[in-house]
């Protein structure tokens, strides 16, 4: 019996599953054949080498080829994604960005991409906890290892998240001001998590992605950002750049694939590779390097998240990316004129449900939640549906403990893992946080780069779509 | 003598034209519930000598209902169905009403099974989760964990009669046995030795043993062992062993698809896809760590086809349910033979 | 009686096969044959009404039936009585290609059509013929799962491609 175990996260592994067909065995897309009169039966064999040969009743014999799974073919497919996981990983992996670092060292100039990494500071908190390093060094040593490999550009998705961050507050206060109008502007759910992505619009799709914000995440953004904007500064196309970035989620990989972050003119993906936290640990392994014993290099100062002080920036609101914390405190200011302070969460039921209310007089004007790990999703969706769900805003996460627990961190290795995910998120919360609002450098993209917040260019390159998946009827591969 | 020990009462079609899944005793013994094919659950009471129909639950569910069960109280009725719902039913005098639809699990919901105390509910369903559900004063039902342990199919969700321990059987031929940890449950051991499908899973009435019945025509009984056990059976930090103790096998036929312990006289029952109901007795002074099991009573052609369940009457010794694939239910009288 | 198996392999081909068949029935109407060559004519007899239930089951993907395209043949049947008038129907099917991910679909169809059509009370076992599928073994265990196999009977797609599939021809 097939019992491996899926590196995605929870809520992906209950999507549909597949009962007997392993990863290793490759998806079918079984197809009907109408039956043409007069043509006998042909016989199919199987070669020593696993081809399969066709014979005709007259002789002929034909090779015949195996039909080729494209990850948009899983992920417009309710079924099974065990497929997804074995073409994810050939396509996303640190063999591939390997792969694609020889090239580079052994093609002529023309055909060499400037390649570029996207660090998470998720991934690097866990490096800094497994490496016993302060976030700062580790990020240096990450910029001097990725470089003495043949990367070009070392950036963090910090800076990125600015954007995601500015455009989910804005979002909501548009949605508050319609939401009598507009039944499904409230709740707003969150977005960034690619693995919840996949659950609703794979499991509750029409009804549950109104609600959806539509602003990118981190991951994304820094995808438009380096093949649209700084590719134009270096006078290459999109397609010029190998874009990889390093997440501490698998989920991540599938976010990537989507085809709304395809740029078809240009025949490229805004991220072509992403690596977990673990597979940058094999990838230091497999070059013989221990991260602790690299020699810092400078960190790129374009997109990253430094302080002037050569400091270290981060947002407040804990390891999944602050968004309750920061749509909150902006709501508060921009629909009552009240400056919260300090975010007061409130344990619900479990670790991983949290609520924040805001109050005035008596009468609750914001009314918050976090909403982490599967169970505690299933009980959210399933209020929505009975038109119980209280919230205004939820930031919803697969994982049990947000994202610095993500499936692509760093597994604990002789101490519990509950000690781990601590020192994870000390480390993640020790560097300075900064309000997005007072970025200069993101203040200046926006007048330079999209014109404005409220432009047309904003819109479209800050924000994204769903897609409710159909569940598969027609199809003969339905599982049971 | 052996044919004798166990009397034919009467046999009902309960879910004519239809395979008749599951039968459950309330806590009482006075209603059988049953469950099938027909999408329907039907309540059956005594008067006088016969077992009536007193309520026909048929809306509520759009495909077969798998299994049931009775809350501790004896008030609700939880409905498990292929339609990867469970219902819960309010029982309202003779009446019973659907008070609230459990939803997410992604296919068939394959059982259903209340806590002692009342307050959590356990299902399992085909797509590899049990679920933990918990129960407000207000009927409210909130999902208190989703559990992926199993490789598989989960069968069958079964809690210990008084500990909040819940184990669950599957399609990947193990058992798992699951306790909370601070805010969620956890599954702390695997019981692993059935050669295929788990079917179903019986505590004694004191919990210390669980039985185990299998598509590899074989019942297991399981044992519990605490730390610092007298017979030094290694136990992993402060959880229980809990170690295989008898099989039985060579008794069945074909696949086990139920088995029930019964909580007043100790006899062990099962129900077979080789049509037949069979009793086992543990030898009176086997040892407790070894013991023996005898067959008592092996009822061929009990029922015309597969039999899908057994079910001991919790107040009457000896009275036994058993339903088929036939549609039909028995009752019957079972009298331990006096021994040789 | 001779069943509709045995009528139309006497139209079809009327080879020697059918023949043997005769003997055999006749060696059943014998008093004093033994009682085991009586079973096992019986048994053949049963296994051939198995086969006229499945030769013409067609195939979920292409336009052909079982028979037509070998995934079962009449030696893919085997009947044992295994008490008073109840037989084990054990049959091996070969599905067209090792990977053939409808192999579920197959048995599906086999279990369905003869659980409505097969006459005599028995018990139905049906496999994957050895080494014929990469993932024999998991889909013997689902075929062989009846909770599984009736759940499968109530979504309605899978129905109706089983529908399809049992057709009768005519």
């Amino acid at each position: 019996m097939a019992t491996t175990v899926s590196p995605f996260s929870g809520v992906l592994q209950l999507t549909d599953l597949d009962d007997y067909i392993g990863p290793s065995q490759d998806c079918i897309k079984p197809i009907k054949v109408e039956k043409k009169l007069g043509k006998a039966a042909a016989k199919i064999h199987i070669e020593d080498d696993g081809t399969y040969i066709q014979v005709d009743k007259d002789g002929g014999s034909q090779k015949l080829e195996k039909a080729k799974i494209t990850l948009n073919d899983c992920l417009a497919c309710s079924g099974c994604i065990t497929s997804a996981e074995s073409v994810l990983i050939t396509q996303q992996s640190h063999e591939e960005l390997l792969r694609v670092l020889n090239t580079n060292k052994t093609s002529g100039s023309a055909s060499q991409k400037l390649v570029v990494v996207s660090v998470s500071p998720q991934s690097r908190a866990s490096l800094a906890a497994k490496f016993s390093l302060t976030p700062l060094d580790t990020a240096k040593k990450l910029v001097s290892f990725f470089k003495s490999l043949g990367v070009h550009y070392v950036f963090d998705t910090t800076f990125s998240r600015n954007f995601s961050l500015l455009e989910s507050q804005r979002e909501f206060v548009q949605r508050f001001r319609r939401q009598k109008e507009d039944k499904k502007a409230l709740p707003m759910l969150a977005a960034a998590c690619p693995g919840w992505i996949c659950y609703a619009e794979k499991t509750h799709g029409s009804f549950i992605i109104p609600h959806v914000s539509t602003a990118k995440s981190p991951q994304q953004v820094m995808g438009s950002l380096v093949k649209r904007h700084f590719a134009k500064q270096q006078h290459l196309t999109p397609d010029q750049i190998y874009h990889v970035t390093v997440m501490p989620c698998y989920d991540k990989k599938l976010e990537a694939s989507r085809p709304d972050f395809f740029i078809q003119e240009h025949q490229t993906r805004e991220v072509d590779c992403v690596i977990t936290t673990g597979e940058v640990v094999k990838l230091l392994g497999q070059e013989k390097v221990t991260l602790s014993e690299v020699n810092p290099a400078p960190l790129d100062s374009m997109f990253s998240g430094v302080s002037e002080e050569e400091q270290l920036l981060g947002h407040s609101g804990g390891g999944s990316g602050g968004y309750l914390e920061h749509i909150y405190k902006y709501a508060a200011r921009d629909l009552f004129g009240i400056q919260v302070e300090e975010v007061r969460y409130k344990a619900l039921k479990n670790k991983d449900l949290q609520e924040v209310t805001l109050e005035k007089d008596g009468k609750t004007l914001l009314h918050f939640a976090l909403a982490y790990g599967f169970r505690n999703i299933q009980n959210l969706v399933q209020k929505l549906k009975r038109g119980k769900l209280p919230y205004h805003y939820i930031e919803v996460m697969a994982c049990p403990s947000g994202c610095l627990n993500g499936g692509g961190q760093i597994k604990a290795e002789g101490e519990p893992s509950k000690d781990l995910l601590q020192r994870v998120e000390r480390l993640y919360e020790s560097v300075q946080p900064e309000n997005p609002e007072l970025n200069g450098a993101v203040q200046a993209l926006y007048k330079e780069w999209l014109g404005g917040p409220a432009s047309e260019q904003t819109r479209d390159i800050l924000h994204t779509g769903y897609h409710a998946v159909e569940k598969s009827s027609a199809t003969l591969n339905i599982k049971w | 003598m052996m044919k004798d020990s166990l009397t034919l009462l009467s046999r009902i079609p309960a879910h004519p034209d239809s395979r008749c899944w599951f039968l459950a005793w309330n806590p009482t013994g006075s209603l059988l519930a049953s469950c099938g094919g027909d999408c329907s659950i039907r309540i059956w009471g005594k008067e006088g000598d016969t077992w009536v129909c007193k309520s026909v639950l048929g809306e509520g569910h759009q495909r077969t209902i798998r299994k049931v069960a009775w809350s501790p109280c004896g008030n609700y009725l939880a409905s498990a169905s292929f339609d990867a719902t469970t219902c819960i039913w309010k029982k309202n005098h003779e009446d019973f009403e659907c008070a609230a639809t459990l939803e997410g699990h992604e296919n068939e919901v394959k059982s259903v099974s209340w806590a002692p105390s009342g307050s959590l509910l356990a299902t399992c369903s085909r797509d590899k989760t049990v679920w933990v559900w918990e129960v407000d004063e207000e009927d409210e039902y909130e999902c208190m964990s989703v559990l992926n342990s199993h490789t598989q199919d989960v069968k069958h969700v079964v809690w210990h009669p008084n500990q909040e321990l819940l184990a669950s059987a599957s399609y990947d031929d193990t058992v798992k046995l699951y306790r909370e940890e601070e805010d969620d449950w956890v599954c702390f051991t695997t019981l692993e030795g059935h050669e295929s499908t788990v079917w179903s899973l019986a505590f004694d009435h004191s919990g210390e043993r669980l039985a185990s019945c299998s598509d590899d025509k074989t019942v297991r009984i399981w044992r519990q062992y605490k730390p610092g056990n007298e017979q030094g059976v290694v136990c992993n930090g402060t959880d229980p062993t809990w170690k295989c103790i008898c099989t039985l096998s060579g008794f069945h036929t074909r696949t086990i698809y139920d088995v029930a312990w019964c909580q007043l006289t100790g006899a062990l029952a099962t129900a077979c896809g080789d049509d037949a109901i069979r009793i086992f007795e543990e030898e009176l002074h086997s040892d407790p760590h070894q013991p023996t099991f005898t067959l008592t009573v092996h009822m061929a052609r009990a029922h015309s086809q597969d039999v899908n369940c057994v079910a001991w009457n919790p107040k009457e010794p000896g009275l036994l349910a058993s339903c088929s694939d036939d549609g039909e239910m028995a009752f019957w009288k079972y009298q331990r033979p006096e021994v040789c | 009686m001779l069943s509709l198996g045995l009528l139309w392999r006497a139209l079809s081909s009327g080879g020697h096969e059918a023949r043997e068949k005769e003997d055999d029935q006749q060696a059943h109407h014998r008093p004093e044959a033994p009682s085991r060559t009586a079973a096992a004519a019986m048994e053949q007899e049963r296994a051939l009404e198995v086969y006229d239930i499945i030769r013409t089951i067609r195939d979920p993907e292409k336009p052909n039936t079982l028979e037509e395209l070998d995934v079962v043949t009449e030696s893919c049947v085997e009947v044992h009585e295994i008490g008073e008038d109840e037989y084990l129907v054990t049959i091996r099917f070969t599905p067209t290609v090792p990977h053939c991910s409808l192999a579920t679909l197959i048995g599906l169809c086999l279990r369905i059509k003869l659980q409505r059509c097969l006459p005599f009370k028995h018990k139905l076992e049906i496999y994957i013929s050895e080494g014929a599928h990469s993932t024999e073994e998991d889909i013997n265990k689902q075929i062989n799962d009846k909770e599984r196999v009736a759940a499968a009977m109530e979504n309605p797609h899978l129905r109706e491609i089983v529908e399809q599939c049992v057709l009768d021809p005519d």
